[in-house]
């Protein structure tokens, strides 16, 4: 069974779903809220942020801090 | 209380509803390619089948929740009403957008939405169902490509029509169409159900508005229980009713990607992104400068010298010599440096910086470089986006303080503003920092641009250090990769200009007269025997640049004009343009700081660049001197 990482760590290039987020009311703006489909594209260096491909559709980039509190799952 | 003929336009940030603001209105909102451009709100006037109505440009929006500044902005203008709104959505992006546009609708003003960047999604293979989502928000939606004025006349006819409706758009529990049965499009309404085209409709079809007519009204909730979702008889929350719409009404193919997107995708790699990056601000300090030198070089420098200067010097040959001549026509006078500083030295520069940095951002190329840069902007107590802020500030400060308001956190604007009044200059003082050390070589500019660089780490790392508080993390949506229109651009670029001109010319011409009146009634030695000690034997300079100190408090560039007259050698010339870069920001910028911050932060701004410009001077000075 996939267990929850946080979205900073995990190492996977596979479509990930999002089971907990922070409070944060922009985060949700954009989309990123449980249960949202979400695949890294891009991560960057020295504490730099990950680049999400949301729901297939659009790409936000995640700083460290946030992507850290936003733990996901390996989505099937 | 109810405002009469307001009409507010809405939308999530970046959907385009300042390029529709323009379009209705005929004034200029400045539109680029990324979150944030419309902070504060304009108004303007559009009519409507005779009537004037008020246009609102209101900030974009996710949400009308009011956590931040742009969006108990919105929120206030939904709650003192409106005659209609228009909704400005992003196809490629429905079901966020639609978040927006379902909480408009509970309002029950009367609402056209706009379906925008409508050629973007069909480049990507998104297809709408316009005549679903106009049944779904029980309002007509129009294709819109605001950019190409595509759908605005269409935008106007159904604008009028909502505005005239007399039900308006109230839920209604009956069958009546919403639309009143007055919309043209309506007389046909037996072909409204036929309607759930999909677009794109603009190659094939002459009427882009879907109506939201048709024998189905009753609007989402009526259609909406089927949700695991929903709670025990409570309506589901937005989003979720967004998803379920979009899930509906959005019909995807497959695309190929196109050479933009393949382009913006690697552009955020870091290889080949950070290469692609330093090409880029390369190409940009390529057209820029180089551009501006051959302008100068080839055109401006020849006209000024040639024409302009010798027409008033016959101009004013009746005046007899003395002191008066030498204030119109002297080394300082009136007119021979308002036309050799602003036309054959400024205007080049700062037309040039427009030229590219207008077209960076209609692309949508600072996001991505933002994303790149996010890390190392994290050390300096910033974060990524920020560098859009700090890039507008090598256009000028002002409007680079002012868009920081986008930024989350007081820590966060204050060290941007810090950085951009330290050490970022702004594109006139650039120009001609540029003119300064062209007269001598390559290597004394390159040695400004590192030590530029340099000073605005240190700067933006120690106010990242004086100032308490937290730097939010980067949270950033990245926008389509685009080739600017060349319409929106061109207006941008020349409504800049106007701006330009309008509001530096009063500055720079005060500046150049009182430069000609310090000069020709003797102040200027007086004052020049007094700054003695540290214009000349702290910083070496000719005693006479200390003119540049006094003019550099109007303006920026007016720091450094004064020191082209003065035949410095290589070490002043580096001197004095360390000594610019670092002093005063000029007055607008000291205005805009108390007014933003407080009398307190933008006073120690100012006494800190000015201590700091002499130290670091004086020593670059003295320890130069040491092997020299």
């Amino acid at each position: 069974m996939p267990t929850p990482t946080n979205l900073y760590n995990i190492k996977t290039t596979t479509p990930l779903q999002v089971i907990s987020v922070p409070k944060n009311e922009l985060l949700e703006n954009m989309g990123i809220r449980i249960g949202t489909y979400i695949s890294i594209k891009t991560r960057y260096k020295l504490g730099g942020p990950v680049l999400l491909s949301v729901e297939d559709s659009y790409a936000v980039a995640v700083g460290k801090d946030i992507a850290e509190q936003i733990f996901v799952k390996e989505s099937a | 209380m109810h405002p009469k003929n307001k009409i507010l336009l809405m939308g999530n940030p970046n959907v385009g509803k300042s390029v529709f603001f323009s379009e209705l209105t005929g004034t200029h909102a400045t539109s680029s390619n990324y979150a944030g451009t419309t902070v504060g709100y304009m108004k303007g006037v559009c009519a409507l089948g005779g009537e004037q109505y008020t246009v609102i440009d209101v900030p974009g929006t996710y949400s009308l929740t009011a956590t931040s500044e742009a969006e108990a902005v919105a929120a206030r203008f939904m709650e003192s009403g409106a005659d209609a709104i228009i909704c400005v959505l992003d196809a490629t992006n429905l079901e966020r957008n639609l978040c927006l546009a379902l909480e408009i609708k509970k309002y029950n003003i009367p609402t056209v939405y706009a379906l925008n960047l409508a050629d973007v999604a069909e480049r990507r293979g998104i297809g709408v169902n316009t005549g679903l989502l106009a049944r779904k928000l029980n309002a007509p939606v129009v294709v819109t490509i605001a950019v190409k004025k595509k759908g605005i006349d269409e935008l106007k006819k159904q604008l009028e029509v909502v505005l005239h409706s007399p039900e308006k758009q109230l839920p209604s529990k009956n069958n009546t169409p919403t639309c009143g049965g007055r919309c043209t499009s309506c007389s046909v309404r037996k072909s409204c159900s036929s309607s759930d085209t999909t677009f794109p409709l603009y190659s094939n079809k002459k009427n882009e508005t879907t109506p939201p007519c048709s024998k189905d009204t009753s609007g989402f909730e009526a259609t909406f229980p089927p949700n695991s979702l929903r709670g025990k008889g409570a309506a589901p929350p937005p989003w979720a009713t967004a998803k379920e719409i979009s899930r509906q009404v959005i019909i995807k193919n497959p695309a190929a990607k196109n050479f933009l997107d393949k382009l913006g995708d690697s552009m955020m790699q870091p290889f080949p992104g950070i290469p692609i990056a330093f090409l880029v601000i390369m190409l940009v300090i390529a057209v820029v400068v180089g551009g501006g030198e051959a302008l100068i070089q080839g055109v401006l420098e020849p006209l000024v010298d040639n024409a302009i200067v010798p027409f008033f010097r016959s101009l004013f040959s009746f005046v007899p010599d003395g002191v008066v001549k030498n204030i119109l026509l002297g080394e300082f006078g009136i007119f021979v440096i308002s036309f050799e500083w602003i036309i054959a030295l400024i205007l080049p520069y700062v037309f040039l910086f427009y030229v590219a940095s207008s077209f960076l951002e209609d692309s949508g190329y600072l996001p991505r470089l933002s994303v790149l840069f996010d890390n190392i902007m994290r050390k300096l107590g910033m974060q990524g986006g920020s560098l859009i802020h700090i890039f507008m500030g090598l256009g000028c400060a002002v409007p680079a303080i002012i868009g920081s308001r986008a930024a989350t956190t007081r820590k966060e604007r204050i060290v941007v503003a810090a950085a951009v009044c330290f050490a970022v200059p702004c594109i006139s003082q650039t120009g001609a920092i540029i003119a300064l050390l062209s007269n001598y070589s390559w290597w004394l500019f390159v040695a400004m641009l590192a030590f530029t660089l340099v000073w605005l780490f240190v700067a933006a790392f120690l106010a990242g250090k004086a100032v308490k508080g937290k730097v939010e993390p980067l949270l950033l949506e990245i926008p389509n990769l685009l080739i600017p229109e060349p319409k929106a651009y061109t207006r941008k670029l020349l409504t800049r200009m106007k701006h330009f001109l309008l509001e530096a010319e009063i500055p720079m011409l005060l500046a150049i007269v009182a430069a000609a009146l310090l000069k020709e009634s003797g102040l200027l030695d007086t004052i020049a025997v007094y700054a003695q000690p540290l214009v000349s034997e702290w910083l070496g300079l000719p005693p006479d640049a200390v003119i540049g100190l006094i003019l550099g408090i109007i303006r920026r560039e007016m720091s450094v004009a004064p020191l082209l007259e003065l035949e410095l050698n290589h070490l002043q010339a580096f001197v004095g343009g360390v000594v610019s870069l670092m002093y005063l920001p000029c007055l607008s910028v000291f205005g805009i700081l108390t007014r933003e911050f407080k009398l307190k932060v933008a006073a120690v701004i100012m006494l800190s660049t000015i201590f700091s410009a002499f130290f670091v001077g004086g020593v670059i000075n003295q320890v130069a001197g040491l092997f020299l």
